[in-house]
């Protein structure tokens, strides 16, 4: 029993589902953490970036973010265009910082970024 | 009739339920949008630039990531001003907001060299601390003391003050041994305390208004392997015991939960136990489940605290074993502004029993812990914790909420307790307000002046806090 099971315990009741938002994100396959951990773009630069500002975040399941290559956690983002992406990620969004701590990244360099980390970059 | 009466009141009791629930839903809604955030460019094509938390943005006219040092100083003798350095913009004070030249230390990373003899390595300003602990792995070295979130440069963490906790630790700039500073002028400094040793005391933490840091030396240690332990009690004991618990343990530090009478105290101790690693983050859930407990019951102070405290209280500790660098840092994908002030250590605890009193009785919104650490005192001119054994007290509020009411309510008990603000964390202190808290103030102003004459890496907040505020 942790703090958190108990805490979700009390917010699985069926009277909070509204406003607990139960149910979360399930959990992340260890398969899909340990390709996280091992993609990086083949192009050099971009892989340079990847590896400079946004590894850190998209490769560890504890910083919450979507994984690298993990292309459920991927899908309903896509679903709103890259273009919108790209705008999150300059203005930061929930737990994304502006920029992704980039801070000499184009929108070009976002773009092919996102493509990369949401397996969609033709590999 | 009387059937009729008591339908009628029942209806009406269940039309004021509602819409107290829906107000509050409502309420909670408007309060939880995403905040409105600064056009992506400005008039005239410059990209936006914002920090990690997002309340401080800007629009620089140039960006550059020098990937040498000889092309940083050939950079500063004629970039736009400002020209303010950034390392991962952690920071949320305005340290980095320039209409000039952002100047990213991304190009400068890595472990420049090391010496088993001394354990001691040289590093590029530039390195995130996240990075820097499986580098220094590989030399058989661990850093002394590392802060709680590990995502910043190391030349971020030493202009800032940043630190970990340890009675017996000093902040990361306590273990620079030398550093190389570039000059508004291009010049190259070593600084330690045998060269340039009035540089090395005044921009050790300097905020990047003295220069830029490119290269640090830093004293290491051999790894250690330490039992991390993470257990709940009652926050009126863990403060009454925490002058020893800050002696006992070789590094320990607590959260204090408002609205629950309850504190998780960490501590950490060398062991040579089996490897037991840390098993999936719970802080993150933990964190949104007590903003959903504020979000329903925050109007009901009471009720908020007994659920709080009796989900809370009574669990099992928990516990790790493993590489110290593994251990001490921690994700924090949960974005917040945060308020910290180093106090002499003896007025700790009684500025935290204020502090908390004030946000029990007026500041509801608040769901994130207090933070409470111990730091041992070094002897840079602007260290916070320059000359004094200090304990650090540490305020958040989550990115959405509003800050400022908070900050503004508890900063007037800090400062009444003696305290020094974090230089990355915000405070409303000017020069003025500064100048009597730093026995070495108008030394430190001089050697700025001296090596920055006409202000290049002066912005707004930091003219405010160096030259007329």
């Amino acid at each position: 029993m942790t703090i958190d099971s108990r805490l979700r315990s009390l917010f699985s009741c069926t009277v909070l589902v509204a406003l607990s938002g139960c149910g979360g994100p399930p959990p992340t396959p260890a398969q899909i953490a340990a390709r996280a951990a091992s993609l990086k773009p083949g192009d050099a630069h971009l892989a340079e970036l990847y590896e400079r500002s946004c590894r850190a975040c998209h490769s560890e399941p504890r910083a919450n973010a979507p994984l690298t290559g993990d292309r459920a956690a991927w899908k309903a983002r896509l679903a709103k265009g890259r273009p919108a992406l790209v705008q999150s990620v300059l203005t930061g969004v929930n737990g994304m910082p502006a920029g992704g701590q980039c801070f000499t990244c184009t929108p070009g360099e976002y773009d092919a970024l996102i493509a990369f980390m949401a397996d969609q970059d033709g590999r | 009739m009387t059937l009729s009466r008591r339908a009628a009141l029942a209806l009406g009791a269940a039309a004021t339920g509602a819409a107290v629930v829906g107000g509050a839903l409502g309420r909670r809604w408007w309060l939880d949008r995403e905040p409105p955030s600064p056009p992506v460019s400005d008039a005239a094509g410059h990209l936006l630039w914002r920090n990690w938390s997002g309340i401080a943005s800007c629009y620089p006219a140039m960006r550059a990531a020098p990937e040498s040092e000889a092309a940083l100083a050939e950079l500063l003798r004629s970039a736009p001003a400002p020209i303010r350095p950034v390392g991962a913009g952690h920071s949320f004070t305005a340290l980095v907001p320039t209409a000039g030249t952002l100047l990213s230390l991304d190009g400068l990373r890595g472990v420049v060299a090391t010496d088993p003899a001394t354990q001691q390595a040289t590093v590029w300003a530039g390195t995130r601390l996240g990075d820097l602990g499986p580098a220094l792995v590989a030399v058989g070295q661990e850093m002394l003391s590392l802060p709680d979130i590990n995502k910043q440069s190391l030349g971020g963490a030493i202009g800032t003050g940043t630190h970990g906790t340890g009675a017996g630790y000093q902040a990361i700039h306590g273990n620079v041994m030398a550093f190389r500073l570039a000059t508004a002028r291009g010049d190259i400094l070593e600084c330690s305390p045998e060269r340039n040793p009035e540089v090395f005391a005044a921009a050790r933490v300097g905020a990047g208004a003295f220069g830029v840091i490119t290269q640090v030396t830093l004293q290491n240690r051999p790894l250690t392997r330490v039992h991390k332990r993470v257990y709940v009690e009652p926050l009126e004991q863990v403060a009454a015991e925490w002058p020893v618990l800050s002696t006992v343990h070789d590094k320990v530090e607590f959260f204090a939960f408002p609205f629950s009478g309850l504190a998780a105290v960490i501590a950490t101790d060398r062991t040579d136990a089996p490897l037991k690693p840390r098993g999936p983050d719970q802080d993150t859930d933990t964190l949104l489940s007590l903003m959903r407990l504020r979000d329903l019951l925050g109007p009901l102070p009471g009720l908020r605290r007994r659920v709080t405290h009796a989900l809370m209280s009574g669990l099992p500790a928990e516990e790790s074993v493993d590489d110290s660098w593994k251990l001490l840092s921690n994700e924090r994908p949960v974005r917040f502004n945060e308020m910290e002030f180093h106090l002499p250590r003896e007025a700790q605890m009684a500025a935290l029993r204020e502090v908390m009193q004030v946000i029990e009785r007026g500041h509801s919104d608040v769901f994130f812990p207090l933070e409470v650490r111990s730091i041992a005192p070094d002897d840079a001119w602007l260290s916070p914790f320059y000359g004094r054994e200090s304990g650090s007290l540490a305020i958040h509020a989550y990115y959405k909420d509003d800050y400022r009411s908070l900050f503004a309510a508890v900063e007037p008990i800090l400062r009444r307790h003696g305290g020094r603000p974090h230089w990355g964390k915000l405070h409303s202190l000017r020069a003025r307000d500064l100048a009597p808290l730093y026995p070495r103030w108008k030394d430190a102003m001089d050697v700025r002046r001296t090596l920055d004459p006409e202000g290049r890496f002066l912005n707004e907040h930091l003219h405010g806090l160096f030259v007329d505020g």
